[in-house]
């Protein structure tokens, strides 16, 4: 095992520079100069000129390159090209907030969806599985940001119950901002529902059908036990191959939620980067995704490993 | 002879009498006192000592320990303003680099100039001095024009981390001026060339112009505004110019606090303000980039005031809300066409006229709707600045190019375009630039002209109109005065890739070189302003350039919030947050 999560580290090397080196070329291929982004239309060629050469922008490109592949080696993110700031500390501040609200989505994904997929697969071709169903494709067919508009306008503006704007404050009171995680992982969690909610019905309505669980039944066992320790086990892992790849992806579905919510994140930081043309912010930010990625994707092998003795064999 | 009795009767009424008088007055205490009565008998006189209690009116000194104690204040929450601003993140705080609107709503009230805009008022005419005490005195000595300002006493520079608050004197002036003037620490450098600063005393500074500028163009440098906000030299050395950019220290009614990144700018207000201790305790300013988000805050109570869209539609549902109020301000930014000269058939002044004539200006107002949006017959804006050609300056003079599409159709016919021609064309996403290019493209469609409209972002098309890519550029933009329109789109020192000073003269004209130079060095008003407008005129007789509106500010806030100032402009774009503004519950 230990050899088998080595081996997959040392793979994560490749691919994280793989990502690097295009994401290197492909901002620098986007028409647009972080220096006139950073200026403004008001600023004269002459300063835009002398912002470009300070941001080290007039470099050859190869010099570039390997300078910043540096500071990553050694863990230094660098430094906005617009503000100054340390990317790496801009990171630190933000990336709680996107893990809190990934986990919070997830939690509420399977926790919700689970239980419902099962109840569907269960109680089959009735009220309750036609509701399910039909709910479940209303979600997937949903745009993520135009749920979020519609939770704010409902428990924000006319209920009052809950706040729309901000992160709160985890360092200080991390209690309080739970108040405001509810909204925003309300939004991604009930999608993510939507689809686990189908997949378990799916996985379960098969495994409902094979001969094991049948004689579970004929022994005597309750039907609890049934479904539990012996259905859901097995139909378990289809769901953690999709659950690995929903928070891989949640990464990045947080840009739209974080932007309506004008909530701190990774994925904020993104679009501003992009918008900025800050090249520096640009680079850190899609490496750390596709760590994440690469990480979230060992985790869930090795889940899966768990579940099923025969693949860690 | 009166008798024991009767004596006896009379003084007991008397005893009475006084008793009733006593009660009346101050409260005394009692007194034994011995009384010598005479006592007359029939036939002898006795003398009798007798013990009579009597109440008399007795001062007695009491001493008392009175404890006074402050009338305790009710606890109030803190006055914060809660601003929620269309921007993804912060840019710059440093008033030399903050070229986008957050940035400038936010130095804004971090700084001062040694003069200002009156708030809520940026015409010329109602600048005022700032950190001056007084406007400045100008005189001509050998060939150069020195002003010279003596500065307000006791402004004191924002306290920062281990450095204590100081007192700003004619040093931190010439250095923030030197460092506006310096194109490595100033995106507005430009603007001083050729100007020489001097501290003459601790609160005299002269500035030596090599060329003369009339008070038009002189005063908008050393005001609240792009370069002429004065920062503390001690912190800008203290921290340097990078770290300025996120720790800004200036003088004005609001300090910096606290920066959570993505999210808010915190100020807290500056008790030593020299106009007076600010109402509001801080602000608080949010960075929310859709307005959907800013909408439902301001709804929901979590914000007091936002930025909006510059939409009517947005200004008549707002204002329906109850406890919203909606304004809608200048300055307002000039959406002006430009023609590219250089591209075939726009080099022939007959062809740009149809195009002109094609045009309904009415049609692009029709957009935004009014007040949002107003129209303009010249580049620069008659309403807000000096030099602009009004509606009836320009039709007296039958350049208004009021929409005649069949004319249009007969110019095009006349100069060989009878089956119209096409063009290709790039415009940012942001709905002011996009929707005027999606109507232009239908307006156009109509006499026969097929133009191509592919949307790309902002910054791309902001970079790619500089490398001359359309031949039609619409372009929105506000600049402080005609000198600086007509100079950056006109001059032909700012053509576009190869003037010798690139800039955004997008139609690549040429021909209003000198009158613009003249009107940058006459200091007489009239004459000048006289110059900017033959040099607009001169524009639209050769049609260049077909200005169509200006799009104002729009800004939401709940009814309780007061500016502290009635809001006719402000340049940066924003109401203006100063020691004035209030706001109740």
């Amino acid at each position: 095992m230990l050899r088998y999560i080595l081996v997959r580290l040392l793979l994560a090397i490749p691919v994280l520079l793989a990502v690097f080196t295009l994401v290197f070329l492909v901002v620098r291929i986007i028409p647009g100069d972080p220096a006139q982004a950073a200026l403004g239309d008001y600023a004269s060629k002459e300063a835009v000129e002398a912002l470009r050469e300070r941001m080290g922008l007039n470099e050859p490109i190869y010099v570039q390159y390997f300078r910043y592949l540096g500071d990553l080696v050694r863990g230094d993110l660098g430094d906005s090209l617009i503000t100054g700031n340390s990317i790496s500390e801009q990171v630190a501040y933000v990336l709680p907030y996107t893990l809190e609200l990934t986990f919070a989505s997830v939690l509420f994904g399977t926790v919700l969806g689970i239980p419902l997929g099962m109840l569907t697969a269960v109680k089959r071709n009735s009220f309750l599985d036609y509701a399910g169903r039909v709910l479940s494709l209303a979600g997937l067919s949903i745009p993520a940001f135009y749920f979020a508009i519609l939770l704010i306008f409902v428990f924000s503006v006319r209920l009052g119950v809950l706040p729309s704007v901000g992160g709160g404050d985890l360092t200080e009171d991390p209690l309080r901002s739970l108040k405001y995680l509810i909204l925003p992982a309300l939004t991604l969690g009930l999608i993510m529902t939507t689809s686990i909610t189908r997949l378990t019905r799916s996985a379960m309505l098969n495994v409902l059908s094979e001969d094991y669980v049948r004689t579970a039944r004929a022994k005597g066992l309750a039907e609890g036990v049934v479904m539990f320790k012996h259905a859901l086990r097995s139909a378990l892992l289809p769901i953690v191959s999709v659950t690995g790849l929903w928070i891989a992806s949640l990464i990045g579905d947080s840009v739209l939620t974080e932007y309506v919510f004008s909530r701190p994140g990774l994925g904020k930081m993104l679009v501003g980067a992009i918008q900025q043309r800050d090249y520096t912010a640009l680079q850190s930010v899609m490496v750390i995704y596709a760590a994440f990625v690469v990480v979230v994707n060992l985790i869930t092998d090795l889940t899966y490993g768990l579940l099923d003795p025969r693949v860690s064999r | 002879m009166l008798s024991r009795k009767t004596l006896g009767l009379l003084f007991s009424l008397g005893l009475v009498l006084t008793l009733l008088l006593a009660g009346c007055g101050a409260t005394a205490e009692p007194q034994t006192i011995i009384q010598t009565v005479v006592v007359e008998k029939e036939g002898e006189t006795i003398v009798e000592t007798v013990e009579v209690v009597v109440t008399q009116e007795v001062e007695v000194p009491v001493e008392k320990e009175v404890v006074v104690t402050a009338t305790p204040e009710p606890v109030t929450e803190p006055k914060i303003l809660r601003v929620g601003q269309n921007a993804a993140d912060m840019s710059s705080l440093d008033p030399h680099f903050a070229t986008t609107t957050e940035g400038r709503a936010l130095v804004d009230m971090i700084f001062n100039g040694l003069l200002r805009y009156a708030p809520g008022n940026g015409a010329f005419e109602a600048m005022e001095p700032d950190l001056a005490a007084d406007y400045p005195t100008m005189e001509m000595v050998d060939g150069t024009q020195v002003w010279t300002f003596t500065l307000r006493e006791g402004v004191m520079c924002h306290p920062a981390g281990a450095m204590p608050a100081y007192e700003l004197t004619s040093e931190d002036v010439v250095y923030s001026l030197e460092k506006a003037a310096n194109t490595e620490r100033s995106a507005y450098a430009g603007e001083y060339t050729g100007m020489a600063f001097e501290a003459v005393d601790d609160y005299t500074v002269k500035i030596t112009l090599d060329v003369p500028l009339s008070p038009v163009l002189f005063y908008p440098k050393v005001a609240n505004y792009s370069g002429g906000f004065i920062v503390c030299k001690q912190a800008v050395e203290a921290l340097g110019d990078d770290k300025f950019k996120t720790n800004p220290v200036g003088t004005g009614p609001f300090m910096f606090a606290k920066y959570s990144p993505q999210e808010k700018i915190e100020l807290v207000a500056n008790p030593d303000y020299f106009r007076g201790a600010p109402k509001l305790d801080g602000i608080e300013y949010r960075y929310m980039a859709d307005v959907a988000s800013r909408e439902a805050g301001l709804l929901a109570g979590e914000l007091d005031v936002i930025n909006g869209i510059p939409d009517v539609q947005w200004v008549d549902k707002m204002a329906t809300e109850e406890g919203i109020d909606v304004d809608v301000f200048g300055v307002g930014e000039v959406a002006t066409v430009h023609f590219n000269m250089t591209v075939p058939p726009l080099d022939n002044p007959e062809v740009r006229k149809a195009l002109a004539y094609a045009m309904d200006r009415d049609e692009f107002l029709a957009l935004f709707g009014e007040p949002v949006a107003e129209n303009v017959y010249s580049p620069v804006p008659a309403k807000f600045l000096a030099g602009g050609l009004t509606q009836e300056e320009v039709e007296g003079l039958g350049l208004a190019y009021d929409v005649d599409r069949d004319l249009a159709k007969q110019m095009l016919a006349d100069a060989g375009y009878a089956d119209g021609f096409a063009l290709e064309v790039v415009t940012s996403e942001m709905t002011g630039y996009r929707r005027i290019y999606e109507n232009m493209q239908a307006q156009l469609a109509e006499v026969g002209v097929d133009l191509t409209v592919n949307v790309v972002d902002h910054s791309t098309m902001h970079a790619q109109i500089r490398e001359d890519v359309n031949p039609i550029v619409v372009y929105i933009a506000w600049r402080p005065n005609a000198d600086v329109y007509l100079t950056r789109f006109y001059h032909s020192d700012s053509i576009v890739v190869t003037g010798a000073k690139p800039d955004t003269n997008f139609s690549h004209y040429d021909q209003i070189d000198d009158l613009i130079e003249s009107a940058r060095a006459a200091t007489d008003a009239e004459e000048q302003i006289q110059l900017w407008k033959d040099a607009q005129i001169k524009l639209l007789e050769d049609m260049v350039t077909y200005p169509l509106h200006f799009q104002q500010q729009v800004y939401g806030r709940r009814s309780g919030v007061d500016y502290g100032h009635d809001l006719v402009s402000v340049l940066a774009l924003y109401p203006g947050v100063d020691e004035m503004t209030d706001m109740t519950e």
